[in-house]
């Protein structure tokens, strides 16, 4: 009897995925969802069934509509696997044309099967199962659904039911699955609604919802999305993984649990190099020059190679072995760092980074696994803090780039978890100061001395010079400038390491015809040295104007003048202020030269969405201003 | 055949038993003092020595046995990618497959006591990535790389895929002291040999070894051991604008031409084009293709009976194939899975959308053969014999009306007669069911054409309003085609080219022709141009604000390979300015006429003037496709004067 009730109950749910399709006419989506949109999600069903800590079942049922090839991307199905993710997954699908009518079907064995090794890494146990929906007809409809089993309760699927630009969503809804006692933590981002809890004594169940969502576009200028899309993600209190067990409900907790289940042990080193290390700092006086030995001794030994292989997806290569191998991944050579610090008793912090230029915070008050791309390490000196980047075979000691600069960190300290903030490079701190001389022959020929100098994020700017032969760094320099026809050049490249470093820049040589004599007059551009950039407008901004670091340029340009030429006309001075930035040119002329002074300063910050418009403006106006031209005419 | 076995034991008698390889892990001290390589102090890194063998083995099946073995000295850490080892390897399927064993690496460097050290490469360390169902990849990185240190590794593959005899590079993009290559090729086998590259090969010995292949059954055949050696390879240095690097690094390769078997029976593999026809037009996933013109028939109908000639017959099934097929970004001159099973999944390769295009073409009745060409990126194909191998794309050839017409129905913005860029190299081999085949040049059938008209009026306030009409032809107009189609509708396209020019507002809009692709795309815009805040005593107008040259993209001084510009082009620019009475005009730009020898190229300008209206026109035309190492200079200096004709001004004043 219960037998039949199930199969009838089965054979209702069957039904209602079959009738479905009639519902799947491009002619049914709201016109509101179909602006600036070339898909829409017609419905995307999730559900994350935590059945015990070493199975947790996803079951996702997705329709798509795409209107052009443009949408062709959001039809496509990635699905990832590892040793923690399940590779069978019962793909089921299939297409329908743009009346809702079914064109084809398919299933797992339309999948093709790859790796999914990430750039730059040698190793990584990840891989991917796809399918690309062939229709060459628009608009057209993908409906499938599929089951993935992980056996780990660590990471959990999260809702993002707006993954994108250009992709509108008429109905989302995400359900999480627990069974009893299984606690966890939220975190809600945009979320409007309310979620809606229901338990019974065999699981508890909590669903979000979305209907009708119009899609966004991608604005320069703006705020991590996160910011404003809508997502929910979950971190258990208790969980298990890859035969690790684990609890914590806050970062202290999480930092008690790295360090016990993934550091722990494994910082021993060979005696060679215990010895060796002593010796090299027996001589020093203080810890900080002690750990900028041990540091130089560590980025002139290893290389950064990635490997990545189960539970070493997040712990870290044994020091022993990286002494042995002379390289490893991020996670590796910093906790080699930390075991040669170690030997001259300086105690230093593994923490926890998202790594790149966009500047991302820890999020406060929620614990997870999830956050974090990249492993850097403390060394917190008393009123002194010192940062180092383990990966870089050139990065000075105690600085950090902005690769990792000014962002919340989680730092696994002996009591625990800590967040903890990396160096703030100011605007002002951010330079590059360029003074040239141009001396400009009657024929337009100009012979020049460049002497350049990057400063705080911007020391890298020109890292590309470094190391080339004279030869190669002149091809180099050529693509770094807008002048036309350098030749018998000069170059030489210098960095003066230190926490806050500088790299200088100076070159030698001769730009022919860099003015143009033209019907009596001798045109010379005032800045082909650094020129600015412009940047859309955007007839209804909607996201507040964000930026992420600021940083200041000098340009300090002497003309000087051919005898047989007088100056005919020179471009104004200008200056022009805005709360995100400070523009100015500066010209000053006497009778043989002309000292051209340009200024330029962005500051970071959030400003209202109206500044978007004085940002268009402002770069506008600096690109007409790095057009200008010093006319001279025959004497 | 005897000839050439003479030919090869009289060599014999002057050349000592050479192509050796090196004993490994025989490091010298002299070597880890090296600090740069003296014939090019800039490189990182430098190949000491590399040596390779190829065999066919006597064992079951007879693979081909491929040994390797490389020592590098890697001077500084930019060259560490050297210590990082990819050996990618081929399988059909789970009986079919290449396999790698005996991996050995060592890395030497001098320790901080001076003494030599060494560490092996784990055999645990080495990674198999599964990549896709053809490909996996050993991987490994070299243990304990230090500025100066030296990696030697080794490997041998054992591959059941004779036919394509080892290939060896003898060019990286760092140079080598040496590298040296001994294939051993039984005389049951014969290969065409092909060496490709600048470079000359320093030794190249052959001599006979006696029964070397003996596979059983009572066959036992001679060997030829040829070596080939060259010494001192420079860097390979890629240019920008240049065709795949493959045409240029020297390399060589091979094809099985014919063989004999157990049996004593000898079999043509490739041998001339005769044969090659003949196969194609047999081969299950070529020929066999090309013939179902009946599956097509009944599905055409529809498309062709109201066309009234042979030209938009040919036009319809063009777009019919375009229409019934999505390109899955996979080239090949096969058909895949065979066209109707494409056919009726909407997808396919190059292969399988071509090779239907041809059949239908055909089942329309219009003269079609198909043209296999291998893409730019995939190197130039060896004329001298065929080499199947080297081809990679197919296309159409329909004559009509006396006039050939090539088509691929792979991307559906292609107007009729137009082949992508990717196709235009050098040329094709024309094959058909009932003909000999023959080569045809693959040239641009059209040109990248657009031409600009403004007429516009400067007025007192300082702003600039008008109309400007961009006409797009040719490639050009397939690019503007490509740039609209990015966007969702025609007015997203619109909105963003409004936003993209802050100081320009698009006051009215049109675009024309956007879906006949026939026939060139048009855009009438009438603008307004916040050119000044107001006019001055003195003002000047840079009359090249359409499309300037800014900065030369040729910077080297010299080049050593052609410069590859893809397809010509030639742009027009005619503007028509009048100015308020008040002005006149004290100064303009020189009139210029430039050209490249051989008519390579033009850039002609004239400005002429009226009584309160100026007339500007610009031509510059780019003739060639390819401009060969000894037109450099002329092309880099064309770019220069052009630069520097459009850095001066018109200069107003007031009257």
């Amino acid at each position: 009897m219960i037998r039949k009730f199930l199969l009838l109950l089965s054979m209702i749910v069957s039904g209602e995925i079959a009738n479905a399709q009639t519902n799947y006419a491009a002619s049914d989506i709201p016109k509101n969802l179909m602006i600036r949109s070339n898909a829409v999600i017609r419905t995307h069903n999730e559900t994350v069934e935590v059945k015990s800590y070493t199975q947790v079942i996803y079951h996702v049922k997705k329709a798509i509509t795409v209107f052009n090839n443009n949408g062709d991307v959001h039809a496509a199905i990635d699905i990832y696997y590892t040793r923690n993710r399940e590779a069978r997954i019962n793909l089921k699908g299939v297409i329908y044309n743009e009346f809702g009518m079914p064109v084809s079907k398919f299933s797992d064995k339309n999948l093709t099967d790859e790796s999914a090794i990430s750039d730059g890494s040698l190793y990584e146990d990840s891989r991917v199962k796809r399918f690309k929906p062939a229709i060459a007809s628009y608009p057209y409809t993908i409906e499938y659904e599929y089951e993935q089993t992980f056996n780990q309760s660590l990471l959990l699927p999260y809702w993002k039911p707006i993954e994108t630009t250009g992709v509108s969503v008429q109905s989302a809804r995400f359900e999480l699955k627990t069974f009893p006692g299984f606690s966890y933590r939220l975190k809600e981002l945009n979320y409007a609604g309310k979620a809606i809890s229901d338990s019974t004594k065999d699981f508890k169940s909590t669903v979000w919802t979305m209907h009708d969502a119009p899609s966004y576009r991608s604005e320069l200028y703006s705020p991590h999305p996160e910011t404003f899309l809508t997502s929910v993600r979950i971190t258990p209190d208790k969980f298990s993984y890859q035969g690790v067990d684990g609890s914590f409900a806050n970062w202290k907790e999480f930092g008690t649990w790295v360090n016990e289940k993934l550091l722990k042990g494994r910082t021993e080193l060979p005696p060679e190099t215990i010895a060796s290390i002593k010796e090299l700092v027996s001589q020093l006086p203080d810890e900080k020059s002690k750990a900028k030995k041990i540091y130089e001794y560590m980025q002139q030994k290893s290389r950064y190679i990635s490997v990545q292989i189960g539970i070493g997806g997040f712990q870290p290569a044994k020091a022993f072995e990286v002494d042995k191998l002379s390289y490893g991944d991020c996670k590796a050579l910093v906790n080699y760092t930390q075991a040669l610090l170690n030997v001259a008793g300086i105690k230093s912090y593994y923490c926890i980074v998202q790594a790149g230029s966009f500047k991302r915070n820890a999020p406060a008050d929620f614990a997870t696994m999830q956050f974090g791309n990249h492993i850097i390490l403390c060394l917190p000196f008393e009123r002194d803090t010192t940062w180092l980047e383990c990966t870089s075979k050139d990065i000075p000691f105690g600085f950090l780039s902005d690769f990792t600069d000014d962002r919340t960190v989680i730092a696994c300290t002996e009591s625990g978890g800590k967040i903890m903030h990396t160096p703030y490079y100011s605007p002002l701190k951010n330079k590059q100061i360029r003074k040239a001389n141009f001396r400009i022959d009657s024929l337009g020929n100009a012979d020049v001395t460049m002497e350049t100098s990057f400063s705080g994020t911007q020391y890298e700017n020109h890292d590309a010079l470094l190391r080339l032969t004279q030869t190669e760094m002149i091809k180099k320099f050529r693509e770094f400038y807008e002048i036309n026809n350098i030749e018998s050049a000069k170059i030489s490249f210098t960095q003066n390491k230190s926490a806050n470093p500088t790299a200088v820049e100076t070159a030698e040589f001769t730009a022919y015809n860099y003015g143009v004599i033209n019907g009596g007059r001798l045109y010379i551009p005032l800045n082909e040295v650094n020129s600015s950039r412009t940047i859309n407008e955007l007839r209804n901004r909607t996201f507040p104007v964000y930026i992420n670091r600021g940083y200041t340029d000098v340009d300090e340009l002497t003309f000087k003048l051919p005898g047989d030429y007088k100056i005919e006309s020179l471009p104004e001075n200008k200056v022009i202020k805005q709360p995100f930035g400070e523009f100015s040119v500066t010209i000053k002329k006497d009778e043989k030269s002309v000292t051209y002074t340009r200024s330029l300063i962005l500051k970071e910050g959030n400003y209202p969405a109206e500044a978007y418009q004085q940002l268009v403006d402002f770069y506008q106006e600096i690109k007409e201003a790095d057009n200008s031209k010093l006319v001279l005419i025959k004497r | 055949m005897k000839k050439i076995s003479l030919f090869i034991a009289l060599l014999c008698l002057f050349k000592a038993a050479d192509g050796q390889d090196f004993a490994y892990g025989s490091t010298t001290l002299q070597e880890l003092d090296m600090k740069s390589y003296s014939r090019d102090t800039s490189a990182n890194a430098v190949v000491l020595k590399e040596f390779g063998t190829a065999r066919i083995s006597s064992d079951d099946k007879c693979p081909l046995i491929f040994d390797y073995h490389v020592k590098i000295k890697i001077f500084n850490s930019k060259a560490f990618e050297y210590g990082d080892v990819v050996i990618p390897v081929y399988k059909s399927n789970n009986d079919r497959y290449e396999l790698v064993r005996e991996i050995k690496g060592v890395t030497t460097y001098l320790g901080k006591d001076g003494a030599m050290h060494t560490s092996e490469l784990d055999p645990k360390k080495v990674f198999r990535e599964n990549k896709n169902i053809h490909w996996d990849l050993l991987k490994f990185a070299m243990p304990n790389l230090t500025d100066g240190c030296i990696v030697e590794y080794s490997y041998e593959i054992e591959s059941p895929y004779v036919f394509n005899f080892r290939k060896w590079d003898f060019q990286w993009n760092i140079p080598k002291m040496s590298s040296e290559y001994v294939a051993h090729i039984p005389a049951v086998y014969n290969y065409n040999a092909s060496l490709k590259g600048y470079l000359k090969l320093t030794k190249n010995d052959a001599e006979l070894e006696k029964e070397c292949f003996a596979p059983g059954g009572g066959v036992k055949a001679d060997c030829s051991k040829i070596s080939y050696l060259i010494t001192d390879v420079p860097a390979f240095v890629e240019e920008d604008y240049m065709t795949s690097s493959v045409n240029f690094k020297s390399s060589i390769n091979y094809e099985l031409s014919d063989y004999v078997d157990y049996m004593g029976a000898k079999h043509k593999v490739t041998k001339d084009w005769k044969d090659v026809d003949y196969e194609l037009k047999q081969d299950e996933n070529f020929g066999s293709q090309l013939k179902k013109k009946d599956f097509f028939k009944p599905l055409l109908t529809a498309s062709i009976q109201n066309q009234p000639d042979e030209l938009s017959k040919a036009k319809a099934v063009y777009s019919f194939i375009k229409r019934s097929f999505k390109w899955n970004n996979r080239f090949g001159c096969y058909s895949e899975n065979g066209i109707k099973k494409a056919f009726e999944s909407h997808t396919g390769n190059i292969g399988d959308i071509n090779l239907s295009l041809i059949a239908a073409l055909s089942s329309a009745g219009i003269n079609t053969e198909a043209v296999l060409l291998s893409t730019r990126d995939n190197g130039l194909i060896n004329r001298l014999f065929p080499v199947i191998s080297d081809f990679n794309y197919v296309v159409a050839k329909a004559t009509i009306g006396g006039k050939s017409y090539m088509l691929d129905a792979s991307d559906p913005l292609l107007s009729f007669g137009l082949l992508p860029v990717r196709c235009i190299n050098d040329q094709g081999r024309v094959l058909s069911l009932d003909k000999a085949s023959y080569w045809v040049d693959l040239t641009a059938s059209q040109k990248e054409n657009k031409i600009y008209n403004l007429n516009l009026e400067l007025k007192n306030n300082g702003k600039i309003e008008g109309d400007m009409t961009i006409m797009s032809f040719g490639y050009e107009a397939y690019n503007k085609r490509k740039a609209i189609k990015k966007f969702n509708s025609e007015e997203e396209y619109l909105e963003d080219l409004d936003e993209k020019m802050p100081k320009i507002k698009l006051l009215k809009s049109e675009i024309k022709n956007v879906d006949s692709l026939d026939i060139g795309v048009v855009e009438n815009y009438h603008i307004e141009i916040d050119a000044y805040s107001s006019l001055n005593q003195q003002f000047s107008f840079n009359p090249f604000f359409m499309d300037p040259v800014k900065e030369n993209p040729f910077k080297l001084k010299e080049r050593n390979y052609p410069v590859d510009w893809g397809v010509p082009s030639e742009s027009k620019i005619s503007i028509n300015l009048t100015f308020p009475k008040e002005y006149e005009i004290v100064s303009k730009p020189a009139d210029v006429g430039l050209a490249l020898p051989e008519g390579g190229g033009r850039f002609i300008t004239s400005i002429t003037t009226d009584q309160n209206s100026l007339n500007y026109s610009e031509l510059f035309a780019l003739n060639k496709s390819v401009y060969m190492s000894d037109e450099y200079p002329f092309l880099k200096e064309l770019f220069n004067r052009i630069i520097q004709t459009q850095k001066s001004d018109i200069i107003f004043k007031k009257k």
